[in-house]
């Protein structure tokens, strides 16, 4: 295999299924009756047309990149973490509790803040590990069960005793944070935030640390092969709940970065209406866990729902066009999973003693 | 002639796997196919057997021109192969597994009678003898191989390739195989016979014919070769001598006491074991697999805890410690099974090959890229290991290749002690030559090594003792000088001396 091919073949899938899902957007359009080339003009104004509508496709894709590092990191590692909602949810309460009730200047309030963020996130994640290595729940499972705790225990908290009073007191959510404790914007007047900053350098540090550090070599061999790397002296055990802390962490401070730079305070369902988790694990996904392609990925996803947002404000076609391409692109990515399944298949029985 | 496959070539891209092969078989022959990895015999008979189409050349069986498009078409043309690997259903029957694909029985009924019957005739007719109504899973591997046998006969195959057939045999099996091969030639059957074990192909083939290369390098009638010549065919040269020069043993590098692991049905799996590898000195363990010398590795090398007992490594106890710990206390392992312990087949083969060196190949927690690359192709080149390059996926290796890549790096650590468990499973002979002679330079610089090979060959090249596992225990133990294949197949097979 050349260089060229190398390097452009794992692109094919991902770039094929993108294909498919805008020919499936196109059908969508048809049938809801708008004109293709004008509704995806429109979809490209609203995710790019300008710096507000870009800048606030990369404020969005913000939590995604974040929560998808954190999804592909334990991927690479053999977890199969589905509790970045949880994690996030606990990552942007605490960013808000400690931004809320934290003495102190403003800035070190708002990096405090942000490593409570990483810290919640990360234990509610670790716990998960812990059930595993302990008791032999299935992380799978206990991952995605525990989202739900996390999410309602942190409604509860913003509707009842941290409910804030001051307004209309309609809405289940927390009070203000103070303006000096808010992430600062690249931009002034544009959405885009500080913690996008943090989310590209957290891609980057994430590919070195994968590549070339011993623990990112330990932990690829422990995803790819665990009795491999149990033979070569690889500590299932620590590596987990590490893999896991690290995981749930960077979903936690996705939550954190969301507050602080975004929203300014805790809303009950804001964070989970807007799908950042699950979008970050499809970021993942589509990129097969690379730490860089998972940053395109978010981008891309993000991109596709402010697109969304754009179509919906300018032309009857609805906001689920958006969504029909990201389903779609779904398909097509576990297809891939069929697909390099089957080519494994394929490896064992060529363990022969011929060509 | 039965079969003439003439100027057989197959290429995939650039590289030719057959070069103008001319292969025949008589009716009522064996005829045997050796060489090493990678020489072209299987491509050959899958060929043959339908599952490959010929870049050129013909096949013409009874002097007609055929073409098998599918394994379908050349079984009914009368050809049937036995794989190396069982392609049974272990659940099921042994009549079940035979008829499968032409079940006796009308509409949507299969007749289970009449299928035992069936195989009973068969049996009958081969003498062959298998417990038609015993399930596969409850057979030894020598009933297996025979059910496999009976299933290509009675698919209706004339010529029936055997590849690699006496690999998971004991001693015994083995002859009962070879005698059924010659037993079955007598009544007009006609068999090709892939192996690399040349001893059983001078037993049994008629005719031999050696490939290197993708080429035939000779092909010989049995009253006028021998394993010396055979060899040198295959490797296209001499191979060395090995001599094992006399040693004293030193300090105890592994000192096992007493190590029990309970089994699931009362059965212990490891009862009471006791042994231990000198500095200097080669341990061997025969016996058939599935007696306890898996379970034996994994207890000294920390994959699997043992119930009761204790191990010591280079003096250390180190029971119930983590395969990291043990392994720096001074222990290097060459696993049984190359896949499931030995590789990571998505990883790059420099991945694979830096296992167990992650730590000491680093600065400040990052691996240091260079000298790991320096290492890894340092081994590709000393062991001629076949591969794309360093960033090659490990899937890509052969077996053979990627066994040499595991036993380079297992070499590598340089511990007082090293585990060698099946070090040459799936290797050609110049491969072994280079691996045999590594373990024995190793042994000379004083590392204490446990050889566990199914190869009794090997065992006895190697081993300065030789002990015999059977149901868990140490059935007995021979010097290098008392032990012949003869005493070991006895106690192997749970006898006494």
């Amino acid at each position: 295999m050349n260089k060229w091919t190398k390097f452009t073949l794992p692109l094919l899938q991902p770039i094929a299924a993108i294909l498919v899902g805008l020919l499936a957007g196109a059908i969508a359009i048809m049938i809801a009756g708008g004109d293709i080339l004008q509704t995806y003009a429109e979809m490209w104004k609203g995710a790019f047309g300008g710096m507000y509508f870009f800048t606030n496709t990369l404020s969005r894709a913000t939590p995604i990149i974040l929560i998808g590092l954190g999804a592909a990191f334990a991927f690479r590692a053999g977890f199969f973490n589905l509790g970045a909602e949880g994690q996030m949810v606990f990552g942007a309460l605490s960013a808000a509790l400690v931004g809320l009730y934290m003495p102190g200047p403003g800035w070190l309030v708002c990096i405090a803040a942000i490593l409570a963020g990483v810290i919640a996130g990360g234990l509610w994640s670790v716990m998960a590990g812990y059930f595993d290595a302990r008791f032999r729940v299935n992380l799978l499972i206990s991952t995605l069960l525990l989202n739900y705790v996390a999410v309602l225990f942190a409604g509860y908290l913003v509707a009842y005793p941290l409910k804030d009073r001051s307004g209309s007191a309609a809405m289940a959510q927390s009070e203000m944070l103070d303006n000096s404790v808010w992430l600062p914007k690249l931009i002034s007047g544009m959405p885009l935030h500080v913690g996008f900053v943090l989310a590209v350098l957290a891609a980057l540090i994430i590919f070195v640390l994968l590549k070339r550090s011993v623990i990112g070599y330990e932990v690829r061999m422990l995803g790819g092969n665990p009795l491999f790397a149990l033979f070569g002296g690889v500590k299932r055990g620590p590596m987990m709940l590490g893999a896991m802390f690290f995981s749930g962490g960077l979903a936690g401070l996705g939550g954190a970065v969301e507050i602080l730079g975004s929203q300014y305070r805790y809303i009950d369902g804001a964070l989970s209406t807007a799908d950042y988790a699950w979008t970050g694990i499809m970021a993942a996904l589509l990129a097969g866990s690379h730490p860089i392609g998972t940053l395109i990925a978010s981008i891309f996803l993000a991109a596709l729902q402010t697109g969304g947002m754009g179509v919906e404000r300018n032309t009857e076609v609805p906001l689920e066009v958006g969504a029909i391409i990201q389903a779609v692109l779904i398909l097509f990515i576990s297809a891939r999973f069929t697909y390099s399944f089957l080519k494994r298949r394929k490896g064992n029985k060529s363990d022969g003693t011929a060509v | 002639m039965l079969l003439q496959m003439d100027n057989i070539t197959k290429k995939y891209g650039e590289f030719s796997a057959n070069r103008g092969i001319d292969f025949s078989l008589r009716a009522g022959e064996v005829h045997a196919i050796v060489g090493e990895n990678g020489a072209g015999k299987t491509t050959l008979m899958r060929i043959l057997y339908g599952m490959e189409q010929p870049t050129s050349g013909t096949i013409r069986l009874n002097g007609k021109e055929v073409s098998f498009a599918s394994p379908l078409d050349a079984i009914q043309g009368g050809i049937g192969m036995v794989h190396q690997h069982f392609m049974l259903f272990p659940t099921f029957t042994i009549a079940e597994n035979i008829v499968i694909g032409n079940e006796p029985g009308s509409g949507a009924g299969f007749d289970r009678k009449q299928a035992v019957k069936i195989v009973e005739g068969l049996c009958e007719k081969y003498g062959m003898k298998v417990d038609p109504r015993a399930t596969v899973s409850s057979s030894a591997p020598g009933v297996q191989q025979r059910v496999e046998i009976l299933k290509v006969l009675y698919q209706g195959a004339e010529i029936i390739i055997l590849d690699e057939p006496t690999g998971v045999l004991t001693p015994l099996e083995v002859q009962e195989l070879l005698d059924a091969i010659k037993q079955l030639s007598k009544q007009g059957k006609s068999f090709i016979l892939i192996s690399h074990k040349l001893n059983e192909v001078l037993d049994v083939a008629d005719r031999i014919t050696v490939l290197r290369d993708g080429a035939v390098t000779g092909v010989v009638e049995k009253g006028n070769t021998d394993a010396h010549q055979l060899s040198r065919l295959m490797v296209g040269r001499e191979l060395m001598e090995l001599d094992r020069k006399p040693i004293t043993p030193g300090e105890k590098v592994l000192e096992v006491s007493d190590v029990s692991i309970r089994g699931t049905k009362g059965k212990p799996v490891l009862d009471g074991v006791n042994l231990e590898v000198r500095a200097g000195e080669v341990v061997g363990i025969a016996g058939i697999s599935g007696n306890g010398q898996s379970e034996l590795l994994q207890v000294i090398s920390g994959l699997a805890q043992p119930d009761s007992g204790r191990i010591a490594v280079s003096g250390k106890d180190v029971t119930g410690m983590s395969t990291r710990e043990i392994r720096e206390h001074g222990l290097a392992h060459i696993p049984e099974d190359r896949y499931v312990w030995g590789a990571n087949r998505t990883a790059t083969v420099m991945d694979t090959g830096l296992m167990g060196h992650q730590r000491r190949l680093q600065q400040g927690g990052f691996l240091k890229l260079k000298d790991i690359r320096t290492l890894v192709s340092g081994w590709v080149q000393k062991f001629s290991i076949k591969t794309g390059s360093l960033e090659t996926s490990t899937q890509y290796l052969s077996g053979g290749n990627l066994q040499k890549l595991i036993v380079a790096r297992e070499l590598e650590q340089g511990t007082p002690f090293l585990i060698a468990a099946e070090p040459t499973r799936g290797v050609d002979i110049g491969a072994m030559e280079t691996i045999h002679g590594e373990l024995l330079k190793r042994r000379e610089e004083g590392t204490g090594i446990l050889l566990v090979s199914s190869e009794l060959t090997e065992i006895l090249k190697l081993s300065d003792r030789v002990l015999v596992m059977y149901e868990g225990r140490i059935a007995g133990e021979l010097s290098a000088k008392d032990a012949t294949e003869e005493k070991l197949g006895l106690l192997m097979a749970g006898g006494t001396l």
